[in-house]
């Protein structure tokens, strides 16, 4: 409201800089992400560029800045390095959360940087190959305790979500079973269609193709609700597992100590993205879920999101050292 | 004729003028793209994504693939002229690239290479064509223990890179396995041997270790003579340029093994370029008749590791189009590309959309001969270039280093580790021991660890793994094989000498 009233002056006196008080960027903006060129960040960082351009809500361009290393350390770092410039922003996931939790070098937290907004939440499925015996969770959950140890899941590094959901399974179940990381998406799902594993947790736009061709059996969703594209599977609540579906999470942060006009700056033109037409396609095509949390409530979200990861890890006989 | 019809269909796409010239702008910028070190075509296709919003999808993918095979034409080029891999692939091409330049055969060595590059290209295409699906289902029986096989017998290659002394190779090539063991461990997220240092988490840049030793180390090397010539002799006249009929009959055998090998490995998810180049320069030495001349500037040391990694190209599509699932970091942002252009990759890609699929090995054929036609009058150009004095010629192969070093990460801390191990490949020279094997370990090292740890976990603990299942069972005999070549070697030194 005030906001209003102050652009409309500013608007009439046709004098933006002697107020002083709203921010708008007047050079090219750095975008940092964790991943080389075509990891899941830089792609949806330089789709999110192209949308902000598309949709004209910054006057500059972004430039994507590639900080690969340490599971995103190097990027979380190279924010924090940035203290109070407010032409750099960074997209954050999941592993920038659960990597300090683990690793001593990784430093870096959350509560180090400035949290702008949460954009996305992916949403996961649990898939076995289309000639598997199980029919549901519970078939592959059962004969996993008859046989303990013997079946097999693929998936990413033992702090991924994949593993995160394994552990949660077998702590209400008491089954067992293998789980195998591989660094590549591309070497988990030749694991399971070439039947070295049994099982694996995938994204559902993913596994969707996999489907429709016939490779692979969805036995169920890791969501609170069903999702669109997959009416008919059952949720992990809804399979019988009481278990809290961890969100993979993507989403902005900025540096440390950058004023709160400019926090609220970016907080704006992300909310305006997460509300045009091509943010919503583009959420659609991926079978993303919109997150859109404001700064205040990512800082809450991550509270939580450190305490439910501590305990799994913990569970896990992982060392947890933040 | 599905095949065929396919590809009329396809000619009729790629032959489009838009989408010859989209084509020629493709591989173009790949090829400069490969001669520059630094800069991979990953980097590149991804800046250039919010452009091909604007054009068609077939010209998109038209343009980003020569992008990437053009790129592989481009590597040779600094790796033969001045010991600079362009790209990872190409460092095999250093081994007998630069020593033929420096005998003055640079312009055969360029020639090879192109016209390896060429014919490899086509291979590709035609596996690509041919066998794409049911080849994507035979690499799906390839897992862990299977890679731990081929990785093991590539790594036993290291008899045939050893130069006079194996204790010297060996040694090189545990070097060269431990930095590969440098960084995060993937199983337990603990850090190895990164001495506190942030970006040491993601472990050592291959390129950074290939840069430094080969071609600062050959750039101290070469300095210590303090002579003022020219660095490198090139002859005049155009015929002492390119490749004599003698070369491209010394290479028959190499364009055929490449091209094969590199198509197989580029199939494989987990494997990729270097390796296959690594394994075909192997073969060929292996089954040379002249195996002494590898290493000294053999011109089928250069067309074997080209042709692989050329063909390469072509069979990692065959995974990322067939399934919809890449091996390697530019085939996954290809995949992301199609995802941004609203397709869905995966089993059903190539069915539901025929015209894309054969507009683009279309447009390979019209692409591989664009390169041919392009990269071989570049040739004498490009020899020319070791006229310069030696005095101008090192500083600017060192900053070519640091700059694509530095282009790549942008971190300092890779230019400090640069300088060290231009360091380590000068001692090296001087020592006398071989750098082949130590790149061979250090490319290697991390995925056969990886391969061996997923498949005692996939067996509980029980190494029968690696020999009951069939194909890795072949694969560790074949590396046996190869480890008793140089014993075979004595022992028929031995028969001849008892004989006289």
């Amino acid at each position: 409201m005030s906001n209003k009233l102050l652009l409309a002056a500013v608007l009439a006196l046709g004098a933006a800089p002697v107020l002083g008080q709203e921010f708008t960027p007047t050079r090219p903006v750095e975008v940092v992400v964790h991943t080389g060129p075509g990891g899941g960040s830089d792609v949806l960082a330089r789709a999110v560029a192209l949308m902000i351009e598309k949709e004209k809500l910054l006057p500059v361009r972004m430039q994507v800045a590639n900080k690969t290393g340490g599971g995103g350390a190097v990027a979380a770092a190279y924010l924090a390095e940035k203290k109070g410039e407010s032409h750099t922003i960074g997209f954050l996931t999941g592993v920038w959360l659960t990597n300090p939790l683990t690793s001593e070098k990784a430093n870096v937290t959350l509560k180090d940087l400035t949290p702008i907004a949460r954009l996305v939440l992916e949403p996961a499925v649990i898939a076995v190959k289309a000639d598997a015996p199980y029919k549901t969770l519970a078939d592959f959950v059962n004969a996993a305790k008859q046989n303990p140890g013997q079946l097999k899941q693929s998936g990413g590094s033992i702090t991924s979500r994949d593993n995160v959901v394994r552990q949660q399974i077998q702590q209400v179940s008491g089954a067992r079973w293998a789980y195998i990381s591989f660094p590549g998406g591309a070497e988990r799902i030749a694991a399971l269609l070439g039947g070295h594993v049994n099982m694996m947790v995938i994204e559902p736009a993913e596994a969707g193709e996999h489907i429709r061709a016939g490779n692979m059996r969805v036995l169920a969703q890791v969501t609170e609700s069903r999702l669109a594209a997959f009416p008919n599977v059952p949720t992990l609540k809804e399979a019988g597992f009481n278990v809290t579906p961890v969100p993979q999470v993507r989403g902005v942060v900025a540096p440390p100590g950058i004023p709160r006009e400019n926090v609220a700056y970016w907080e704006g033109v992300f909310r305006k993205l997460s509300q045009t037409e091509s943010w919503k396609k583009f959420l659609a095509d991926n079978q993303f879920e919109d997150g859109f949390q404001g700064a205040t409530d990512l800082v809450k979200f991550y509270d939580e999101f450190s305490n439910q990861m501590r305990g799994i890890l913990k569970e896990a006989g992982i060392k947890v050292v933040r | 004729m599905d095949v065929l019809s396919g590809l009329i269909q396809g000619f009729a796409v790629a032959l489009q003028p838009v989408n010859l010239l989209w084509c020629f702008l493709g591989v173009l910028l790949g090829t400069v793209v490969g001669v520059m070190p630094g800069l991979g075509p990953p980097a590149t296709i991804a800046m250039l994504l919010p452009l091909t919003f604007l054009m068609s999808p077939a010209a998109a993918m038209i343009m980003l693939a020569g992008i990437y095979y053009g790129a592989k034409y481009g590597g040779s080029t600094t790796a033969i002229l001045l010991n600079v891999p362009g790209e990872s692939a190409s460092v095999v091409t250093c081994l007998d690239g630069y020593q033929m330049a420096r005998k003055g055969r640079a312009g055969p060595a360029l020639g090879i290479a192109a016209i390896a590059s060429f014919i490899a290209g086509t291979v590709g295409v035609l596996g690509l064509m041919l066998v794409a699906p049911p080849l994507a289902r035979m690499a799906l029986a390839f897992s862990s223990p299977e890679y731990f096989g081929l990785m093991a017998l590539g790594l036993a290659m290291v008899v045939l890179l050893a130069g006079r002394s194996m204790v010297k190779a060996l040694l090189a090539m545990l070097l060269g396995l431990w930095i590969a063991g440098i960084g995060t461990d993937l199983f337990s997220t603990t850090d190895r041997f990164t001495f506190g240092q942030l970006e040491l988490l993601s472990g050592v840049d291959f390129i950074v270790v290939a840069i430094g030793v080969f071609a600062l180390g050959e750039v101290l090397a070469c300095m210590e003579p303090r002579t003022e010539a020219q660095a490198l002799p090139v002859p005049r006249g155009l015929r002492n340029l390119l490749p004599t009929m003698q070369d491209l009959k010394d290479s028959r055998f190499a364009f055929a093994n490449g091209s094969i090998l590199g198509f197989l490995i580029g199939v494989l998810p987990g494997a990729g370029s270097t390796i296959a180049s690594f394994i075909s320069y192997g073969v060929e030495k292996a089954v040379s008749r002249r195996p002494e001349h590898f290493g000294k500037g053999a011109v089928e040391g250069v067309a074997a590791p080209e042709a692989a990694n050329n063909s390469e190209t072509g069979g990692a599509l065959v995974p990322m189009l067939t399934l919809g699932i890449p091996g390697s970091s530019t085939t996954a942002i290809l995949l992301a590309a199609l995802v941004l252009w609203g397709f869905k990759p995966g089993p059903l890609f190539i069915p539901e959309n025929p015209a894309l699929f054969w507009g683009l090995v279309a447009s390979m054929y019209v692409g591989n001969l664009m390169l041919l036609v392009l990269n071989l009058p570049l040739v004498p150009a490009f020899a020319q270039v070791l006229r310069t004095p030696a005095y101008i010629l090192y500083p600017v192969i060192i900053g070519i280093s640091i700059v694509g070093v530095y282009s790549a990460s942008g971190s300092m801390l890779d230019l400090f580790l640069l300088a060290g191990f231009g360091l380590l490949g000068y001692l090296m020279r001087k020592l006398d021991y071989p750098a082949a094997p130590l790149i061979l370990g250090l490319v290697l090292g991390g995925a056969m660890e990886r391969a061996l740890r997923q498949s005692l976990m996939m067996s509980e603990g029980s190494l029968s793994i690696l020999v009951t299942r069939p194909i890795s069972a072949v694969m560790l005999s074949l590396a046996l094989l190869i480890l008793l070549i140089p014993l075979f070697g004595k022992l028929n030194a031995w028969r001849l000498r008892a004989l006289e």
